[in-house]
């Protein structure tokens, strides 16, 4: 509850900041140091130290799943501060806007981490998304930056209309927004309800963008301004991810043979399209964003099985997917496009970055001794020991496979390429931030415990 | 103890370490004062372990679990015995005195390079020392494969020249294929006897639970591995090839030590070996076969470093030989002295080499007896305790190797005493052909001679008395009443057959016989080569001058049907193939990714249109196909 409402007031705060402070520098300055004060205020909480006693009527639930899951949110956002806070700069005047909107999207993400009410749920969903559809057009001059905003906005309505539908299904049949077990087994043999969960399924799927309703995530992904993206697809995402498998887990166990083989067979596809697609991107960017859908489809694995492996590999997926994605944005954002050209030679003028960048695309590869490959190895472990879809394990291992093609042409072009424009500048503060991450990313990989310990 | 025997082993190791990391920085002196110093603490302690064996026997002792697979376990642990400590004792004790030989002999060598000798040459020890230490047949392994990589890389280590990588590379090649059968022999007990501890495999219950198909074939399989080290009959190839790398590397490894590991491994199963009597008949056939084929190639030979090594494969085959007999001590006796003479005889033939400016070719030498003077002395010694002369070592050793094959038959003795009398017979040639005479190299050659250093006549004259005096350790009783120390020190390892005892006077026969045919074959070496010149060879000399043409057989038969089998997997199976297949998968996932890419419009309706059919799709599945 704590995060909640700092994250709350601080994004009201940055939306006025500007007023009186001028420098963007101070600015970035107040957005990281309150990053910081939610990040404690919200471990605060999860060991009994609440800001805030408000009666929220059983609407939502913070176990410790909830707070460890925030806490890496914040997280995240705090290293996505660091390396592309300058970055937004380039994007348009209204700097503290930007960051404004990004802790009302990080609202949005306490309360889909954390509700047990489908109104909390659809809250929480379109709290993250209106800050979104604003923040892929920010670019305001630029006409792909609109498109994909309208785009964006026109399949997000869609979706929320989808689950506006399934909502009201799911009410129509239990008269109840309660997620819980109960209130669904004592009504599963209600068609209406299927109807309901279906169409919940639908539109989160469509927010993971799992295929076939990933359509909108390429075109998104590649015109929102690259820092935007990169904040789109890894914290946001993730928390779509945590709403999505919270749903699942908490109320639609009981109908789980209804669902689950859709659920295997959205996986499989969006494996497919995923990995298949990415092939043949010749936009960095673009390859990156097909690269997201693939890596959706190893997430949603955690929704074919509900045990330990699951909830430790969905954790250790989100911290290893969302720090390698963020760290290769950070650098694709400083290049002059994102054409796979501009990685030529990189190793030869920034062999550190060039290094920290190959250990991220090894870990989304899912290498050994990356954290990628544990990540990947719970995931497929889980769906093991649930006994169900070996086919779909073989088939997730073979579109790895297919996945170490797109990852090694830019470590390829990286090393062994050479260079012909002119590279980029950046300072010793980001080399160090990025081999840090790199670090971490092969310290997860050998011993993922550092990460999992808190979750007990 | 425990701690001591760590000691000796981590020493040369920590030498590796130190002179591999560091050796653009330190300078040459520190590096070979710490390459000999590393040895020469292993050896100190050594001498300890031997003293104490002495006095309390052997013990095994456990440091840590190696490997542990279900209730199968391999601990690392080391054995400290009577055989090991005297193999313990040539290791450092022969290897210091060639560390410090090489500190001279290398020392054009760069820094850098210097450095890298030294480093391999301590890894070398280290690797020998835990193939001696090791308690079960894992550890010896790694011990085995670690000497094997050291030998690949000090022969190769000019390696900027080609010929010396291919023999680098036979070499590699020629152990490991002795080492496969090494390997399937470790797993062939492990499979029956679930362990691979010495102590444990030797126990009679381990032995009731061998059935004699089991013996025989794990006793043979060991004995692939050791003809591949210790150069036995088809494996020997690589050992003269391997005479490109420096001298005193040819001494350490090619003689003293590496190439004895084979003769280790057969003493150290004697249990084994004592019980499969078919593999002891090929043993003796292929040391027989292979001691007098290596002296009849090195009759012919002018290298004065392939003479020496063939003269090493013959030696080793007489080894072989008494092992073959069930005369395990006498095949480490022979060890031990061998181990001496020959070390003596390479670093004297390093002095030459290093005299003549790098010149191998005794042809091109003659009369370095009056420059060389302590080289001429010790390389004479060590030439009389080859040949087999009272009272130099060699006599010993190889008189009870004599003794063990007449108490078999004499059939076997005569073939072997032909093998001995070659031995003169090369030996001397190479003696003075070399020393005698008068000088036929160039003139420049003929300024340049001079004696080596203090620090390279040291160890020649150190090795010299070894090689006068090691025999005194094995005394036969015939001479001496309980002389044979060796026979003694080593009965709780070895067994003993005691069943052909020889009478006395048979015994002094033999000796006597032995001894003067060889002093014969040296005066027909004498009068024969005392004023060499060079000549054509012609008919057997010819064929043995080529070296049977084993190597021309080998790359007809073998190398050749391997490459042209690799022809045709590489043109068929891999080309039209693997590679059809895995490009084809390439080709295939690219032509999907570009249909694929074509889904993605653009269009908004269309990527509405497409998610509402999935989902009716859905839906008529759920409603229609499962009710």
């Amino acid at each position: 509850m704590n995060a909640l409402i700092v994250t709350a007031v601080l994004g009201v705060m940055m939306m006025f900041s500007s007023i009186v402070l001028k420098r963007n520098s101070a600015i970035r300055m107040l957005a990281i140091v309150g990053l910081l004060f939610t990040f404690i205020a919200n471990v605060l909480d999860s060991s009994g130290v609440h800001f805030f006693s408000i009666n929220i009527k059983g609407m939502m639930h913070f176990d410790q799943f909830a707070y460890f899951f925030i806490s890496i949110s914040i997280f995240c956002t705090f290293i996505f501060f660091l390396l592309s806070a300058k970055e937004m700069e380039r994007i348009g005047v209204n700097y503290s806007e930007y960051f404004a909107l990004i802790f009302f999207i990080l609202c949005g993400i306490i309360l889909v981490a954390s509700f047990t009410s489908l109104l909390i749920l659809f809250l929480g969903i379109e709290i993250i998304s209106i800050p979104l559809y604003i923040l892929t057009g920010s670019d305001k001059k630029n006409l792909k930056s609109n498109e994909a905003s309208l785009k964006y906005f026109l399949l997000g309505a869609f979706s929320t209309g989808i689950m506006l539908m399934g909502i009201a299904l799911f009410y129509g049949s239990t008269g109840s927004f309660s997620v819980e077990n109960s209130v669904v087994i004592a009504a599963t043999t209600s068609p209406m309800l299927l109807i309901g969960i279906l169409l919940l399924l639908f539109s989160m799927s469509f927010k993971v963008s799992a295929a076939p309703f990933h359509f909108w995530a390429p075109d998104v992904y590649d015109g929102a301004p690259t820092v935007f993206t990169s904040f789109m697809a890894t914290i946001v995402k993730a928390a779509a991810f945590i709403a999505f498998i919270r749903l699942f887990s908490l109320a639609f166990t009981p109908l789980q043979d209804r669902w689950q083989l859709i659920v295997a067979v959205i996986i499989a596809l969006t494996l497919f399209v995923g990995n298949i697609t990415a092939v043949f991107q010749q936009s960095v960017k673009r390859m990156l964003a097909y690269s997201s859908i693939a890596q959706s489809g190893f997430m949603l694995m955690a929704l074919l099985a509900f045990n330990t492996f699951s909830v430790e590999g969905i954790l250790l997926y989100i911290v290893a997917y969302s720090i390698s994605t963020m760290g290769i944005f950070s650098v694709l954002v400083k290049m002059k496009d994102s054409s796979l050209e501009e990685f030529n030679g990189f190793a030869k003028h920034q062999p550190v970055l060039a290094v920290a960048l190959t250990v991220f695309l090894l870990s989304l590869a899912g290498i050994p001794l990356t954290a990628g490959f544990l990540s990947k190895f719970y995931m497929l472990k889980a769906v093991m020991h649930s006994g169900n879809f070996l086919w779909l394990i073989i088939f997730a291992v073979l579109m790895a496979a297919v996945s170490v093609y797109y990852y090694f042409r830019i470590i390829q072009v990286m090393f062994f390429k050479e260079s012909d424009s002119n590279t980029i500048i950046v300072s010793t503060s980001f080399k160090w931030l990025l081999s840090a991450l790199a670090i971490i990313i092969i310290v997860l990989g050998v011993y993922p415990q550092l990460l999992l310990q808190f979750l007990v | 103890m425990k701690e001591f025997l760590l000691v000796i082993l981590v020493a040369p190791f920590v030498g590796f370490l130190i002179n591999g990391l560091f050796r653009n920085v330190l300078s040459k002196k520190i590096i070979a004062f710490n390459a000999c110093g590393q040895i020469l603490i292993s050896f100190l302690f050594s001498l300890v372990v031997f003293s104490t064996i002495l006095e309390s026997g052997g013990a095994i002792f456990e440091y840590y679990n190696f490997i542990k697979v279900g209730s199968f376990q391999i601990p690392f642990a080391l054995q400290i015995d009577q055989l090991s400590s005297i193999f313990l004792l040539i290791i450092t004790g022969v290897g210091f005195l060639i560390h410090v030989y090489s500190a001279s002999y290398m020392k054009e060598e760069s820094s850098a390079h210097f450095g890298r000798y030294f480093s391999y040459l301590n890894l070398f020890i280290f690797f020998m020392l835990l193939l001696v230490l090791g308690a079960n047949f894992v550890i010896m392994f790694i011990g085995w494969e670690g000497v094997g990589l050291c030998s690949y890389l000090l022969i190769g280590y000019w390696f900027k020249n080609t010929e010396y990588n291919y023999a680098a590379r036979k070499a590699f090649v020629m152990n490991r294929i002795g080492d496969l059968g090494f390997l399937i022999a470790i797993f062939w007990l492990i499979a029956k006897l679930d362990t691979t501890s010495f102590s444990i495999i030797f126990s009679n219950e381990s032995l009731a639970k061998l059935s004699t198909l089991d013996i025989t074939a794990i006793t043979l399989l060991l004995f692939v591995g050791a003809t591949g080290k210790s150069a036995q009959i088809p494996l020997y190839t690589w050992l003269p090839d391997a005479m490109a790398g420096p001298t005193p590397v040819s001494a350490l490894i090619h003689a003293a030590t590496m190439v004895t590991a084979g003769v280790y491994l057969v003493a150290r199963c004697n249990v084994l070996y004592s019980l499969a009597p078919i593999t002891q008949t090929i043993i003796v056939c292929i040391g027989l076969a292979t001691a007098i084929l290596a002296a009849t190639i090195a009759l012919k030979q002018n290298d004065i470093k392939k003479i020496l090594a063939y003269s090493t494969v013959s030696q080793l085959g007489f080894m072989f030989f008494a092992l073959g007999l069930g005369a395990y001590t006498a095949a480490v006796f022979h060890v031990i002295t061998h181990a001496f003479f020959k070390a003596l005889l390479f670093l004297g033939s390093g002095s030459v080499i290093h005299a003549m400016g790098g010149e191998q070719d005794i042809r091109k030498m003659g009369g370095l007896s009056k420059k060389l003077k302590i080289t001429y002395w010790t390389f004479f010694i060590g030439c009389l305790a080859i040949a087999g002369i009272p009272p130099f070592s060699g006599f010993f050793s190889k008189d009870a190797i004599l003794v063990s094959a007449f108490a078999k038959s004499p059939a076997l003795y005569f073939m072997v005493l032909l093998g001995a009398l070659l031995t003169a017979f090369y030996m001397f040639r190479l003696l003075f052909i070399t020393f005698s005479g008068s000088f036929r190299g160039t003139k420049e050659q003929q300024q340049h001679l001079h004696e080596s250093p203090a620090v390279m006549t040291l160890p020649l004259i150190i090795l010299a008395i070894l090689s006068l005096v090691a025999g005194v350790i094995g005394i036969p009783d015939v001479l001496l009443n309980g002389g044979d120390k060796l026979s003694e020190f080593l009965s709780p390892i070895i067994f003993v057959n005691n069943e052909h005892q020889l009478s006395h006077s048979t015994e002094y026969l033999l000796m006597g016989l032995s001894t003067i045919l060889i002093i014969g074959v040296i005066v027909v070496a004498w009068v024969l080569f005392k004023k060499y010149k060079t000549t054509e060879t012609v008919g057997i000399g010819k064929f043995f001058e080529n070296k049977w043409y084993v190597d021309e057989l080998y790359n007809k038969t073998i190398v050749n049907s391997i490459n042209k089998l690799a022809k045709i997997c590489n043109d068929i199976i891999e080309k039209s193939g693997i590679d059809a297949v895995v490009n084809g998968v390439g080709r295939l996932v690219h032509y999907g990714s570009r249909q694929l890419r074509l889904l993605q419009s653009g269009q908004v309706g269309n990527y509405i249109l497409v998610m509402v059919l999935c989902m009716v799709l859905v839906f008529s599945f759920q409603f229609i196909f499962k009710k």
